[in-house]
């Protein structure tokens, strides 16, 4: 690929961006979450079509209409958010892709064919399940059988292990070398510099839209390509030791969901006041519905969730709504930004504001006054330095990721709570967003808040984190203090119940 | 009481036709993740084309239904244009079309003259000795060319979806048109035919009610067919072959309404009037009260798709 | 497919922005900057004065040129009676229009206006023929006795949907002629006007009967114009509405914070059905003076109308409800003068919502030729 370029609306998403890549190789592309790696392999899977630049396969230039296009000249990507149908099983949705001349034949050819590719690889996927059932990795692997019946050479990957835990994303690796050397062209989309460094042959890293350079991963210094992907050096914020007090909220046998699948089972833990208490696991094992609970915006079908009072005795907290929540000192910061925390189509002032309203900060009942509405919001985006506010009566909707989680951030935590319950806090945020949030969290727990951290990251739960709860399958199957030892901590993860 | 029975079992599947065709029909178009609330207009659409058709061609059924089925499909082109061409919002395009085929229709009608004109419409189709059988006979073997093909046009549609490849694309249209896209299938191009079939067998459902059943057009008399229809869909869980048994119970319920006046008993006539409405409430309740009716819904019902849209 | 290069490394010419035409590969962008008001506005108004035009074209299909449509036009708001017969019209459609506008903006379809119309009228007649009350607090018994009736009404749906879930549009519209047959049978049976037998209730009595203040200024519109600005400041200024436009934006999140949801969209859509429900008390009561058989007929489609053209913002709405009143002045005098049948207004109505709607797509869209 060559001299790429694209924009959406005024936003350059890529910017002369440059690609080289051979058979057989698994090739790693890295940069930091909105460097354009998926805008750049949109583009070679024909999803979408560039302003400017060329691509060019085996010698011959190549421009796609559109994805069937991309299919056909044997591109074929497997999406960060896969485009599967929940309601088909695995063949139905390989057959999609690879459309045959009858519809009954064609399933029965078609499985064949995902038996075929399926055993070369050793893999191993139920075919008969409605895709929705089946867990993250398996459908990954639907997404990668797919592909790969449709006759890709091309195989492009975005972000795959994100959603995997480490030795589910080693053994899924593995078996992209294993691809590549049978003459696939693997590209690899990422932003974990030890994924890179182990799985890839070589590297382009990108920052900004623009491909800066490309290296051979094995040899690269991980300061190097740190400092290419980021333009600059980012001190992480470090946790100093810290001694915490009470305890402070204790959740006891937590469960919610249908008896025959329960999403929490029996989920306990007690948060100190001065405490980070992080909550690692891979997504989908009942981190939202725990986020929820604690909200106030789910009711759990059994346990309880109280509060220590300063003069002692407990609080029973569980009947109560997001209201009372609040009022009893809780902040929740969900992982659907543009879903749950903020409204796009209504102002940044406004965003802000309505944590405060119904205390009468901005009128009364019969008066809101947008004035002072203004002067609040502009003083809480130059503390919390969000970016990109030409008014504060824009629309949020146009707030970056990272600038929406500051804002989010800052009106959580300007109502002083005493507990807060971040869930996946730096998920699609640059590094520099990311240390600002980190730096925020640390600095809320030295002020004595209890912290609640629930992330799929496991390097941002183990660089917070004073005590660490591992989830599975809706249940908290151990703790750990800090330090924790990972590798304990990732066979807690994948452990069976 | 015997009698009582032959003569309401005998009326009901020519009352359950148009239910049953304007389901489906809607089902056609829903299960490729488009809501058709527009079903109420296009079935009056689809009634007055039956009778200007069966006029202008001096009498012929076949022109008259399919002039019933060309009207629907033009004026749902509008619909389609609006709701995959410029993304308007499925509910508010689905009620300007129902209003603007009121109007349309209604101002057509009494222009041409063609409101309140009978016609000899489309006879019945006894089938030779059969209908002389006792009890099933009347029951069912005298009634209308449609209402015999009823039965197979369900099934038939029911295949195509599960079956055929075209049915399977249109399937994975409706429960993630972004996978589907990825997959290299047109999204819009798609919709825009299933929108299309889809409101030709609801025309045809409104050409049936002027052209067989009252065989003459008035201004609304459909009274609100299509709305109940789109209720069915939901009831009948998107399943084409469940709607017709759905059909069969509402058509069941509007046969009754005559027959207990025949039978002399003394209701209010317009409480009976109300009874399919009613009907089509306490089925909505009983299915809420009962399973978990929305997740039978296909995926991306009601939500328009664009690919390029900034991530 | 267009082919796009011919050699290795050829960069493709730049893109032209904004052409509209579609070429074979057209792209659509949406526009994230938000669209200055003015220009939205422009948008919108262009696009419904294509829908009158495209009206006037039927109308012309239909037997009426363009011209006597215009001077028909004119004599309308010249003409005095025509103007006070504008104003009488646009007391209902107000109401409606608020009420459809305050219901959209708690995202619940109140499709049932007409229904709560009929239910209102019914309970002020019931009212009127049982002589409840003095005869000065009768008329407002009557409205209070409609309010509550329409009230009543939309409760139905409400509770449906708070309950089990089930979709009000539906449920609005099937009540709607449930509505419908109960009139008809009180207006057929028991109500019928013992002096003529027509199909409508007896006339009510002076008492009964909206005022008209200095020979041309109906009390009903004055009613209309306090609950405009009752909606204005209920939806743009007090804390209530502040919160409903979070729960209109992102419910998920207005509960999240705290706002009590489910009782901020319950009285709002009560509210809703007690304006539909006065609009049925306004109509018998300021305009026939009696009870009759299709006075609802098109008003619950015109508060869509309006409610969506005015963006379901009240002083708009009042604006729109005054146009589409004119409209149906004008289709009346067309209905006596052209025989053009009432459902035409209908028709204008419904081609105006869809050129409006379509338009959206531009204040939305971008269009970007790509070669």
């Amino acid at each position: 690929m060559s001299g790429v370029r694209k924009s959406f609306g005024a936003f350059r998403a890529l910017d002369d961006a440059s690609l080289n890549i051979g058979w057989g190789e698994v090739h790693a592309i890295l940069g930091e979450n909105g460097a354009g790696k998926s805008t750049l392999m949109n583009v070679a899977a024909g999803l979408y079509s560039a302003d400017a630049g060329s691509l060019v396969i085996d010698g011959q230039p190549c421009a796609f209409s559109g994805p069937r296009d991309a299919i056909a000249h044997g591109v074929g990507m497997i999406h960060q958010h896969f485009k599967l149908v929940n309601r088909f099983n695995a063949v139905e949705n390989v057959m999609l892709a690879s459309p045959r001349g009858s519809y009954r034949q064609g399933l029965a050819e078609v499985s064949r064919d995902i038996k075929r590719h399926a055993d070369a690889i050793g893999f191993s996927v139920d075919l008969q399940q409605p895709v929705g059932m089946l867990s993250i990795a398996e459908q990954q692997r639907v997404e990668i059988l797919k592909a790969l019946v449709a006759g890709a050479r091309i195989l492009i990957l975005d972000e795959p292990t994100a959603v995997l835990a480490d030795d589910e994303a080693a053994k899924l690796l593995q078996t992209v070398q294993g691809l590549s050397r049978s003459g696939v062209a693997a590209v690899l989309i990422t932003h974990k510099l030890r994924d890179v460094q182990k799985f890839a042959d070589r590297v382009t890293v990108m920052r900004a839209g623009r491909t800066i350079a490309t290296l051979d991963a094995r040899t690269a210094p991980s300061d190097e390509l740190t400092m290419l992907a980021v333009g600059s050096k980012i001190v992480p914020p470090i946790r100093r030791a810290h001694s915490s007090g009470i305890e402070r909220l204790i959740v006891r046998g937590l469960s919610y969901g249908p008896s025959e699948r329960p999403r929490l089972r029996q989920v306990s833990f007690s948060v100190r006041e001065g405490e980070i208490y992080g909550i690692a696991g891979v997504g989908g094992n009942g981190q939202t519905e725990l986020t929820d609970i604690l909200a106030g915006v789910r009711k759990p079908t059994a346990g309880t969730i109280e509060l220590a009072q300063p003069l002692g005795g407990h609080f029973d907290l569980t009947s109560g709504g997001p209201g009372d929540r609040r009022d009893s000192g809780f902040a929740t910061v969900p992982a659907d930004r543009q879903g749950q925390a903020i409204a796009s189509s209504i102002s940044v002032a406004e965003n802000y504001a309505i944590a405060h309203v119904h205390e009468g900060k901005f009128g009364p009942w019969y008066f809101v006054s947008r004035a002072s509405m203004r002067e609040t919001a502009v003083s809480a985006i130059r503390e919390a330095d969000v970016q990109g506010v030409r008014s504060v009566f824009q629309r949020a909707g146009l707030l970056s990721g990272g600038n929406a989680q500051k804002l989010v951030m800052e009106r959580e935590f300007s109502r002083e709570p005493s507990i807060i319950v971040v869930h996946s806090p730096s998920r699609g945020l640059d590094v520099r967003a990311c240390a600002a949030i980190h730096r925020r969290l640390l600095a809320a727990r030295d002020d004595g808040v209890a912290v609640v951290l629930i992330s799929e990251d496991l390097d941002e739960v183990l660089g917070l984190s004073d005590r660490i709860g591992v989830m599975t399958a809706g249940r908290i199957v151990a703790e750990f203090d800090a330090p924790a030892d990972r590798q304990a901590i990732g066979r807690a993860m994948v452990g069976h119940v | 009481m015997q009698d009582f029975v032959i003569t309401w079992l005998s009326s009901v599947p020519s009352l359950a036709l148009p239910y049953a065709l304007a389901s489906v029909g809607l089902i056609v178009s829903e299960r490729a993740g488009v809501l058709s609330l527009g079903a109420e207009g296009l079935m009056l659409v689809g009634a007055l084309a039956g009778v200007g058709g069966y006029i202008l061609s001096d009498g012929s059924d076949l022109a008259a239904l399919s002039a019933s089925m060309i009207a629907a499909g033009i004026v749902s082109l509008l619909f389609a244009a609006l709701v995959v061409g410029l993304r308007v919002n499925q509910v508010i395009a689905g009620l300007a079309i129902v209003f603007f085929c009121q109007g349309l229709t209604n101002l057509i009608g009494t222009l041409t003259g063609w409101q309140n004109r009978a016609i000899a419409g489309m006879p019945d189709l006894p089938l030779g000795s059969l209908e002389n059988l006792p009890i099933i006979g009347p029951v069912l073997f005298r009634h209308d060319l449609l209402v015999y093909l009823l039965v197979p046009v369900c099934w038939a549609v029911n295949r195509v979806l599960n079956s055929t490849n075209l049915g399977f694309r249109l399937r994975a249209v409706g429960e993630n048109p972004a996978a589907a896209d990825a997959a290299g299938i047109s999204v819009p191009g798609t919709r825009i035919l299933a929108i299309v079939a889809g409101a030709m067998l609801i025309g045809l459902a409104g050409g049936y009610l002027s052209v067989v059943s009252a065989k003459l057009w008035i201004a609304g008399m459909t009274s609100g067919r299509g709305w109940i229809a789109v209720a069915l869909v939901i009831f009948a869980r998107w399943k084409p072959m469940q709607a017709l048994m759905g059909a069969f119970l509402f058509g069941g319920i509007e046969a009754l309404i005559p027959q207990l006046n025949a039978a002399g008993v003394k209701l209010p006539q317009y409480y009976l009037v109300m009874t399919p409405y009613l009907a089509t409430l306490a089925v909505m309740i009983w299915q809420a009260l009962g399973s978990r009716p929305a997740s039978e819904a296909p995926a991306a019902l009601g939500q328009p798709y664009v690919r390029e849209e900034r991530p | 497919m267009s082919d796009q290069t011919t050699g290795a490394v050829v960069p493709a010419p730049p893109s032209q922005p904004k052409v509209a035409a579609k070429r074979r590969r057209q792209l659509v962008l949406e526009l994230r900057l938000d669209m200055p008001l003015w220009a939205r506005g422009l948008i919108s108004v262009s696009a419904a004065l294509l829908g009158l035009i495209i009206s006037a074209a039927i109308l012309a299909l239909a037997g009426v040129e363009p011209s006597s449509l215009l001077t028909e036009f004119a004599s309308a708001v010249a003409d005095p009676q025509s103007l006070r017969a504008i104003l009488n019209q646009s007391a209902p459609l107000i109401l409606v229009g608020i009420a459809a506008s305050i219901a959209f903006r708690a995202r619940f379809w109140n499709l049932g206006l007409e229904g709560q119309m009929i239910m209102g009228g019914i309970a002020a007649t019931a009212v009127s023929l049982g002589g409840i009350g003095s005869d000065d607090a009768r008329i407002f018994l009557m409205g209070l006795a409609s309010a509550l009736a329409g009230i009543a009404w939309v409760a139905i749906p409400l509770a449906l949907k708070f309950f089990l879930k089930i979709n009000e549009i539906i449920a609005t519209l099937l009540l709607n002629y449930v509505a419908q047959y109960a009139l008809y049978d009180l207006l057929f049976g028991a109500w019928k006007d013992p002096v003529d037998s027509f199909p409508h209730s007896a006339s009510y009595s002076a008492a009964e009967r909206l005022p008209v203040l200095a020979g041309w200024l109906q009390v009903g519109m004055i009613v209309a114009v306090l609950l405009v600005l009752l909606a204005f400041w209920a939806l743009q200024i007090s804390r209530a509405g502040f919160y409903l436009r979070f729960i209109h934006a992102n419910a998920a999140m207005a509960d999240r914070m705290g706002v009590k949801t489910g009782r901020i969209v319950a009285a709002v859509v009560v509210a809703s059905g007690a304006i539909a429900g006065l609009a049925g008390f306004v109509i018998p009561s300021g305009m026939e003076g009696r009870l009759t058989q299709g006075f609802f007929e098109g008003y619950g489609f015109s508060g869509v109308l309006i409610a969506f053209l005015a963006q379901s913002n009240p002083l708009a709405a009042g604006v729109v409800a005054v146009l589409v009143a004119t409209l149906f002045v004008v289709g009346q005098s067309l209905q006596i003068f052209y025989q053009i049948p009432f459902a035409m207004v209908q028709l204008i109505q419904a081609i105006i919502v869809m050129c409006v709607a379509g338009a959206d797509f531009f204040v939305r869209h971008r269009i970007i030729l790509q070669r």
